[in-house]
């Protein structure tokens, strides 16, 4: 009797896992292009892909299918966009599960990126050897700089230290004078990298690095490095760090009266919700960025598409406008291209310009050209985030010394 | 060095307060209720979105917040365990089928509160500014808010034990804590004591939440990382003694204010070397017999 | 099915079933489209952990949330020393690696009971990641590391063939006097050690038997990520995983944890690509559901409902 139910036990398990490759289906009339994407629905890595890439591709993916979509000569009409997302956990096993589930058994039309660094790292491999491209959002770093030359399907939109930030950094701070910095980073690929490539720009500025500590994610006290910054007196005071350090180390440098002459914290204080933490005592406190409204009436027309009528919270000055872009340029990539072949498109790609939010947009060597940027350096004035650096694209002039965090008044 | 041995002592007691706070929760939902309740971090969660919520969207001052998320916490606390933890301590054949049931099971209620809190308030960063200035403590400076959570740490935790030591609930629940079946013999109404247990802890850590809310940024997902810290000192303290999670708490936070003082890169690690350390040794926790 | 009835005169045709079960398996890459098979892997993953979860926790009692301790060891060893040298010896050193450390680990703590060893073992997870993080930062100087990649039918085989031996294995200490030791372990540990089992040796040796294919497995898994840090390998997740999925299937018989890692996977890929907003609610519902009103896992539960059914046929005739 116990045999016959295992048998059956059996039956059902031998039936689910050959049940499992039954389900792949897809439509033969050519009416939409689906795009698919692994992202961190739950998990850690929710925070950064809820409010970096999701709001731009679905603002995005909307304006574009109210216009018809993307026109495609191959099938003589536009092609809606659609959506298919499935939810890694913030999982990089079950994002790459997910990715080649998209590619081989959904065959999606088009891969758009995973969350975060090292997930990109980990997806990049896996499209490149499908032949799929992938024009990277959250994540990037000099790393990829080595890896996109074995990977010619791989595109990064988001920039990063040594090719854009730092270097441009550096030399604002060098002009003004400035001769010591501290720095504090997150124990991690970003914080090593921003860190190190900080170790390399300064000194060609003649700023020294009186010191330098490293925090693991999840440290929750800053108090500490915060009273060795103030006690080494340095002119410059960075962040290399996630909005889980930058928020407590404004904090705690309002609380405890650090005043440095510059105040630089990222990924943090790109961010509106940044501003609304602290209100106007973010005045002169600097960050990463790409651009600003005020630059040219596409950029105003984007900030708004994107913000208008929404809390402030969720405004990113230095992300945003890049992702836009990189949809924007893909897009036109396609109608150029006339197909939905990814060669095709690839080959576009990697060698046309396009006008884009940014203005002409181009890559080279798989990495958005930093020449199409329209700004690297952001500083908060008057509850705007300004483009500081580089000058040509500047919105505001770099004030600095940054004002002191204003006196806080006790209640009482 | 004056200034530098305050600078760390009280740094170690700020964040003290609030793994005391976070501890003595667990402690109470473990020790007596004997829930090792792995959903412990998304109370303190809800106990800080709250907090956030409500200062943001209505402009409550965050410490009346705290009067308020009490209660609620309390009534999710206590019907989880008349509900889904009764019917599972009625299930399970021995102690040790129960602890290890009930710990998969909030286990469960980790994702189905976590995805819930992702709905409702989204999975992004969120944070606000309160009483963000320096208080000067014999030259050692330290932001108010910090120092206000570690006062409010103390009193809640005081008071509570105070209810333990002089009512005639708080002596039930010492009584069931030691020995259930007697407590039970003794006329004490058991299955409502462990729910009012449970439903304590989950003030314990909601209040936690809405304190830590004044000092650090919140997410939806940050329940875990709590959770991990409340196991770490529930052990230094010693499972199941409420006093000791207490001082555990304030213990942790001292080690790890030394331990950043001399490489903040360590401070993570040397929580795990410590419990994992103090486990072998002495597995009873420092006020263990 | 006890594994001890395989010795029974039915033993035969159980012998023939798996056997055709196996080929079966051995042949998916040849046939099924190609996401089957990479799903397969992962099912694979999962009744790997879960069966050699169940191998040390189900028999001897002591709930170890060290899975992903020993899986994450492999990982790492796969990302060191992966592509300077063959990769079955990779995965074998893997899978060692895996065997010595719970050796350690198990020298050290099993004289933990209950609870404790749960915490300990969980605390080992988040000491492995952080440490880690640490050497590799101010060490080695990086975070991340690339991974060699294979292809998914090496990953396959290699999982399968960990798969089979891992069953034998299970098979071969339960017929053992050793797996009958091992069991009086768990019903009894004080009594067991009266008797005159060695019981510190017996579950040292059972839990790094365990963790090797723990290791192993997390080897082979490793060039399926491509991109692996400390944080990644040591997810306390897998932890978690193997015992929910033992749990959900029924610890009672060897089908049982197989059963469920299977059926798990399969609706966690369900849930994640249908319901990726609600995937986490709706787990866990069915988790709390499970441990609710499955007191003996889905088999157990199919068990009940045959043994009622077979009743009342007996009672009608």
């Amino acid at each position: 009797m116990k045999n016959k139910v295992l048998l059956g036990l059996l039956v059902v398990t031998v039936a689910v896992v050959f049940l499992v490759g039954v389900c792949a289906t897809n439509s033969l009339a050519k009416d939409k292009i689906v795009v698919g994407m692994a992202r961190p629905i739950s998990g850690w890595m929710a925070v950064i892909g809820d409010s970096a890439f999701r709001p731009v591709y679905e603002t995005w993916v909307k304006e574009v299918n109210a216009k018809g979509g993307i026109y495609v000569k191959e099938y003589g009409k536009k092609l809606p966009i659609e959506l298919l997302i499935y939810d890694d956990k913030s999982d990089v096993g079950t994002m790459t599960r997910l990715t080649e589930k998209l590619i081989v058994q959904d065959k999606v039309d088009f891969l758009w990126p995973a969350c975060g660094t090292a997930f990109v790292f980990a997806q990049a491999p896996i499209a490149n050897k499908h032949g799929y491209i992938l024009l990277t959002a959250e994540g990037g770093a000099t790393q990829v700089k080595e890896m996109l030359r074995s990977l010619p399907y791989v595109f990064v939109g988001l920039s990063f230290s040594d090719w854009y930030q730092l270097p441009v950094f550096a030399e604002l701070l060098g002009e003004k004078g400035a001769k010591t910095a501290y720095i504090m980073y997150v124990g991690d690929l970003f914080g090593i990298e921003y860190s190190g490539v900080a170790g390399i720009e300064f000194p060609k500025h003649g700023i020294d690095i009186v010191g330098i500590s490293s925090v693991p994610p999840g440290a929750k006290d800053l108090s500490p490095i915060i009273k060795k910054a103030k006690a080494s007196n340095a002119d410059v005071f960075c962040c290399f760090g996630y909005p889980d350090q930058v928020l407590p180390a404004t904090g705690t440098s309002i609380a405890l009266g650090f005043n440095p002459k510059a105040w630089i914290g990222g990924p943090g204080a790109n961010f509106g919700f940044y501003h609304t933490t602290f209100g106007p005592a973010v005045e002169g406190v600097m960050g990463f960025t790409s651009f600003s409204p005020k630059q040219s009436a596409a950029a105003k027309e984007l900030a708004d598409k994107l913000y208008a009528g929404k809390p402030e919270e969720i405004q990113d000055f230095w992300g945003h406008p890049l992702y836009w872009a990189s949809l924007e340029f893909w897009k036109q990539a396609i109608e150029k291209a006339g197909t939905l072949d990814q060669k095709v498109i690839r080959d576009i790609m990697a060698t046309q310009k396009f006008k884009t939010v940014l203005g002409p947009t181009w890559f080279e060597n798989g990495l958005m050209a930093k020449e199409c940027h329209t700004g690297e350096i952001g500083q908060w004035q008057k509850g705007m985030f300004e483009v500081v650096g580089p000058k040509k694209h500047a919105t505001a002039k770099f004030v600095y010394p940054k004002p002191p965090w204003p006196k806080p008044k006790p209640k009482k | 060095m004056i200034v530098t041995f305050l600078d760390i002592v009280i740094a170690g007691l700020l964040m003290g307060g609030i793994y005391a706070l976070i501890a003595v929760g667990l402690s109470l939902q473990y020790g007596v209720a004997r829930v090792l309740n792995i959903s412990h971090g998304e109370f303190i969660m809800i106990g800080a979105f709250g907090t956030w919520m409500l200062y943001k969207m209505v402009g409550i001052n965050p410490l009346i917040t705290l009067a308020m998320c009490g209660p609620v916490l309390f009534l999710i606390g206590f019907f989880l365990h008349k509900t889904l933890f009764r019917s599972l301590l009625a299930s399970s054949a021995s102690a040790d089928i129960f602890e290890a049931k009930s710990m998969l099971a909030s286990f469960g209620l980790l994702f189905i509160i976590q995805n819930i809190a992702i709905l409702t308030w989204g999975a992004d960063i969120k944070s606000y500014s309160y009483l963000n200035y320096g208080v000067n403590l014999g030259g050692a400076l330290f932001a108010a808010n910090r120092l206000v959570t570690l006062l409010f740490a103390v009193v809640i935790s005081t008071a509570f034990y105070l209810f333990l030591a002089f009512t005639r609930l708080g002596k039930g629940i010492r009584a069931a804590a030691q020995d259930p079946r007697t407590a039970g013999l003794m006329g004490v109404n058991i299955n409502q004591v462990l729910a009012l247990c449970f439903g304590f802890g989950a003030v314990m850590a909601g209040l936690a939440g809405g304190l830590l809310s004044m000092c650090y940024p919140i997410t939806t997902t940050m329940g875990m990382e709590y959770t991990i810290i409340a196991i770490i000192v529930v052990v230094l303290g010693g499972l199941g003694s409420i006093v000791g999670s207490f001082i555990g708490g304030f213990l942790l936070g001292i080690i790890g204010s030394i331990v950043t003082y001399i490489e903040p890169g360590l401070a993570m690690v040397s929580y795990y070397v410590i419990f994992i350390v103090l486990l072998l040794a002495k597995p009873t926790g420092i006020l263990g017999k | 099915m006890d594994i001890t009835t395989l010795t029974s005169k039915k033993s035969l045709v159980w012998w023939v079933i798996i056997l055709i079960i196996f080929i079966l398996l051995a042949f998916v890459p040849l046939y099924a489209p190609g996401y089957a098979a990479i799903l397969l892997i992962s099912i694979l993953m999962y009744v790997i952990l879960t069966v050699s979860w169940v191998m040390f926790s189900g028999s001897t009692g002591y709930m170890s949330l060290a899975p992903a301790v020993f899986f994450g060891v492999g990982i790492y060893a796969s990302a060191i020393i992966g592509g300077k040298l063959p990769f079955p010896i990779v995965v074998g050193i893997g899978g060692l690696a895996s065997f010595c450390l719970a050796l350690l680990v198990g020298a050290l703590t099993l004289r933990l009971r209950g609870i404790y060893f749960a915490i300990f073992t969980f605390g080992l997870v988040m000491l492995m990641a952080h440490s880690l993080l640490f050497w590799e930062l101010h060490v080695t100087g990086t975070r991340g590391r690339f991974v060699i990649v294979m292809g998914y039918n090496t990953i396959y085989y290699y999982l399968l063939g960990i798969f089979v031996l891992l069953l034998l294995t299970a098979y071969l200490i339960n017929r053992s006097r050793f797996g009958l030791a091992l069991q009086s372990i768990g019903q009894e540990e004080d009594a067991a050690a009266h008797t005159g089992v060695n019981v510190t040796m017996l579950k040292v040796t059972t839990f790094a038997i365990s963790a090797f294919f723990m290791g192993a497995a997390g080897a082979v898994m490793a060039t399926k990520w491509t991109y692996i840090d400390p944080f990644i390998a040591f997810n306390p997740f897998y932890s978690f995983m193997p015992v929910v999925m033992a749990i959900f299937g029924g610890m009672g018989q060897l089908f049982g944890p197989i059963i469920g890692a299977v059926i798990l996977t399969y609706l966690e890929e369900f849930l994640i690509t249908k319901f990726a907003e609600l995937y986490m609610l709706i787990f866990g519902t069915i988790l709390v559901i499970a441990i609710l009103y499955l007191p003996d896992g889905l088999v157990g539960l199919i068990q009940k409902m045959w043994n009622r059914y077979s009743e009342r046929k007996h009672a009608d005739t």
